[in-house]
């Protein structure tokens, strides 16, 4: 076992606190941490990222609450449900009241623990996702958001997990369980969030979703943490009978930043589109990972990533579509686009198909490239100078995916940012 | 439909025959001895024992790989015998007409009459049954030109500067488990040399057998086209029907030197097992090539054999503007298995690779095309466009694609597609209403879809792989 692995089984064992109906989950992860082989190299699924991030800092504690609150943080301006938390540990002053249909498990009713104890764990694909059974093994509270049969909720959840470096390098555990029963409809966003100085937290984020019948959830992830920040996420989506989920992420590098995302489509007809947009700069990284899995037929998948690689930047894409036998009349198309700045960045972008029914159409489509020439020139031409030429291509490259956000806030909220990151002052929208 | 289709893939192996050869087979087993034994039987020179005990000793420390989508059961390799020769090679023909009938016989059943090459093609063949190259056709023709195409083992004692030269330098002994286990016990082979600036007159071909029971074959082949010269090599496949699974681990190494160009074409249609997916051959090859300056390598395979394919034919471009190709079409049925593709080494400036791959599943088989490109940091300008699309047939067969793609240059433009599919009610309608049946559309849809790759194979191997789709989707369809 290396070091971080039992730092990790130490850290455990100092919640000392836990509930104790959430303790077999605990115990389950615990053990397959423990069985776990440390990810290198020679591991499919962590080929191209290496984890020394995590084996060279010395993670002591959890984090605490501090007296700045959520600092200088930037959040979004919305009339929303709003959870905040700062270092892991909830901020009920920077949050909204008290909202029925959202819980934290610490407080979640009879009904609601049963409907915990249900889910919680059982729609993540630990097989894949290593730091998920390390999640299990460290959950203590987390987020339940619960919308009954019927039921559309009328506000967006807005729920905002800001970093702010503590004196000792501290590690937040992050857990969110989203329940949508039958005809049921939400909206959520997800916002991971820094101050601006140097960081030295590892967040350990993971949201499990269940969509039923004909429900629809609207998802949105935003990763925009400062570069020294290490984070590893796990989206896992469960799609019952014709239930719709639709999810945007965007994630800055980070000098180690995996998220996956894990959709399995379980009953007919289901659909689900997840479109991306990463922006790895300096020496960061960024490394998707989608699985897809079809498991019942006549369902859909639309999946469209984009990046733009700078400076010595790495990003890594992995986006495997798995038709499993039976799930006949699948529709499932995936792109990734890659667009390389500099010549020292890298990307390794990865697209499977894997198939086991015949009735179906699949495709996927991979490129890397630099900005167009022609479309260079054309703007010089015109008399736009290079560098904002060069702003202007590469924010259209990803602003396609942007432009198609049906809230107004959270677009506008990305446009400004990428003005500050594309290092201009014109009005990108 | 379904019915059809399935009627149609079924059809049986029409090369499975058996030829009673006497032969000499090495007892199963492998030690060193086994290696001195080869080499002695081949009177080699001290340094190719050297070379194949090196190789010998890294294999003995490696792992057969695991990663590949295919399943089999562990292979014992002491219970494989590592050479066989026919008997009457003892006293080894020097023409054509001093070759056992039996052998030729042989042959002429698999639809390669030497005489018949000789004279109609003008293809000299090089043919290697079990271990052994048994004739090359065409010689004297060749070295008229100043071209050299014998066995390697011939090589290794006329021409050991130009085979210790190039030897290992693209497959090294250590490259992975089946290229060192071939590098240590590999029997024979072809080697071809092209000298410079010379255009190779006829079109080279080996067609390899393995007859018999209990062997593995491990040829091992070379190619060294030097500056400005211009080759086209054909390669064919064919084993008896058995129920036991033979080994096949090939290894074939091209080297293309500045401004040279080689094609390289496969068609390989070794047993694939019957339709209860016992027997056939485990098919695990190394090929590779390297491009020096302006340089081309262009491979070709139309694989419709085999239980088990491993097989990545790769280009390292190492030389500007050297250019890369990769035409696949892969068709697996019954209870085939296929993990296919290619790997493109982009090192130099300007290079630039294709890459098209044509999978073909039916009945319960399970078909991956498993692909690298990767741009280094110099490689300016570089290029690659790559393909693959999957036609699945019956409900129970699968189609995988798993594209590795590295890029670390900004000025490299990549692009990969894929796409996977049934063959489509559409075009069968179609096709059935203007008369035609259930199979003869589907072999026609077939044909079209895998269009692209056979236009890059030589007239007569264009046919050939033709028919060959026909006969091995027959009773797919229904």
């Amino acid at each position: 076992m290396t070091d971080f692995q039992q730092q990790a089984l130490q850290l455990a064992s100092q919640q000392q606190n836990s509930p104790v109906w959430l303790r077999p989950l605990r115990g389950e992860g615990t053990g397959q941490w423990q069985r776990a082989s440390w990810p290198g190299r020679r591991t499919e699924l962590w080929k191209y990222t290496p984890l020394q991030a995590l084996q060279r800092t010395e993670f002591q504690r959890w984090g605490r609450a501090l007296p700045q609150g959520v600092g200088s943080a930037s959040l979004l301006p919305l009339d929303a449900i709003r959870l905040v938390f700062v270092n892991g540990v909830f901020d009920a002053q920077a949050s909204t009241e008290p909202h029925a249909q959202v819980v934290h498990f610490s407080a979640a009713s009879e009904p609601q623990r049963a409907l915990i104890e249900k889910h919680l764990g059982r729609i993540v694909n630990t097989e894949r996702h290593l730091f998920a059974s390390l999640s299990n093994a460290w959950v203590q509270d987390g987020v339940l958001l619960h919308v009954p049969r019927n039921v559309i909720l009328d506000k967006p959840v807005y729920i905002v997990h800001v970093s702010i470096p503590e004196a000792e390098a501290v590690i937040v555990n992050q857990r969110l369980l989203v329940v949508l029963e039958e005809n049921a409809k939400a909206e959520l966003i997800e916002h991971f969030v820094s101050d601006a100085q140097a960081q030295n937290s590892f967040v350990n984020s993971l949201t499990e979703v269940s969509i039923g019948n004909n429900a629809e959830l609207q998802h949105y992830r935003i990763n925009l943490e400062q570069e020294q920040l290490i984070h590893i996420g796990g989206v896992h989506i469960d799609l019952q009978r014709d239930a719709r989920y639709r999810g945007f992420t965007i994630a800055e590098g980070s000098q180690l930043k995996r998220l996956d995302y894990q959709i399995n489509h379980r009953g007919a007809g289901a659909h689900a589109a997840l479109n991306g947009v990463y922006l790895p700069r300096n020496n960061q990284l960024v490394d998707y990972h989608t699985n897809v899995e079809h498991w019942a037929p006549h369902c859909t998948t639309s999946e469209v990533f984009r990046g733009i690689i700078s400076d010595s930047a790495r990003a890594v894409f992995n986006g495997r579509i798995l038709i499993h036998p039976h799930a006949q009349k699948t529709l499932a198309e995936l792109s990734n686009r890659n667009l390389l700045t500099s010549d020292k960045a890298e990307v390794d972008t990865k697209p499977e198909l894997e198939i086991y029914a015949d009735d179906v159409k699949c495709a996927h489509g991979a490129t890397v490239s630099q900005l167009d020439d022609t479309a260079m020139y054309y703007l010089q031409s015109r008399g736009v100078s290079k560098t904002q030429a060069r702003t202007m291509l590469s924010f259209g490259f990803i602003n396609e995916l942007l432009q198609e956000l049906p809230r107004a806030e959270v677009r506008d909220y990305l446009h400004h940012h990428l003005a500050i990151l594309f290092g201009t002052a014109t009005d990108l929208s | 439909m379904t019915e059809q289709v399935e009627s149609l893939i079924r059809k049986d192996y029409s090369a499975g025959f058996h030829t009673n050869i006497e032969s000499d087979t090495l007892k199963p087993g492998l030690d060193e001895d086994v290696v001195r034994f080869i080499s002695a039987k081949k009177e080699e020179p001290e340094w190719m024992l050297e070379w194949r005990l090196k190789a010998f000793r890294a294999w003995q420390e490696m792992v057969e790989p695991t990663w590949a989508h295919v399943h089999y059961p562990t292979i014992d390799f002491q219970s494989l015998s590592y050479y066989s020769a026919p008997k009457s090679m003892a006293d080894k023909p020097k023409s054509l007409a001093e070759v056992d009938p039996e052998l030729l016989d042989m042959y002429a059943k698999l639809g390669i009459p030497l005489h018949e090459q000789e004279a109609l093609a003008g293809v000299a063949v090089d043919a290697v049954i079990d271990s052994v190259s048994v004739v090359t056709t065409y010689r004297a023709k060749l070295e008229e030109a100043g071209v050299i195409f014998c066995p390697i083992s011939e090589a290794i004692k006329r021409f050991p500067e130009l085979v210790r030269k190039y030897l290992g330098t693209v497959v090294p002994q250590k490259d992975n488990f089946y290229a060192a286990l071939n590098s240590a016990v590999f029997s024979d082979g072809s080697f071809v040399y092209i000298p410079k600036g010379t255009r190779c007159p006829m079109e080279l071909s080996t067609y390899f057998r393995i007859n018999e029971i209990n062997t593995g074959q491990f040829e091992r082949t070379l190619i060294v086209a030097d500056e400005g010269s211009y080759v086209s090599y054909l390669e064919g496949c064919t084993a008896p029907m058995r129920d036991e699974n033979q080994l096949h681990a090939a290894v074939v190494e091209l080297v293309a030197l500045d401004d040279a160009q080689i094609k390289y074409s496969t068609v390989q249609n070794w047993y694939p097992g019957d339709k209860e997916g016992k027997g056939g051959i485990y098919n695990f090859v190394t090929k590779r090539g390297i491009c020096h300056r302006n340089a081309r390598i262009s491979w070709t395979q139309v694989e419709t054999g085999s239980a088990i394919t491993w097989k990545y034919p790769s280009c390292i471009l190492k030389g500007d503007n050297s250019v890369g190709e990769f035409y696949s079409v892969a068709l697996t049925n019954n209870f085939q298995q296929a993990d296919t593709g290619t790997k493109m080494i982009h090192i130099g400036k300007n290079t630039r690779s294709t890459i098209v791959a044509k999978g073909i599943s039916a009945g319960r088989s399970q078909s991956a095309y498993r692909g690298l490109v990767r741009i280094n940091a110099g490689a300016e300008g570089a290029r690659n466009y790559t393909q693959c699309d999957s036609l699945l047939i019956g409900d129970r067969c699968g189609a995988h694609t798993f594209p590795y793609i590295e890029s670390k240059n900004s000025s490299a433009q990549i692009e990969h597609e894929a796409t996977t599919s049934k063959v489509s009610d559409d075009q069968l309608f179609l096709c059935q209403q203007r008369g035609l049946n259930a199979e003869k559309a589907v072999s026609m849809i077939v044909n079209g879809f895998c269009r692209e790759v056979f236009k890059e194979l030589p007239m007569e191997f264009a046919v050939e792989a033709g028919k060959l789709l026909e006969v091995s989707l027959e009773g797919s369809v229904g």
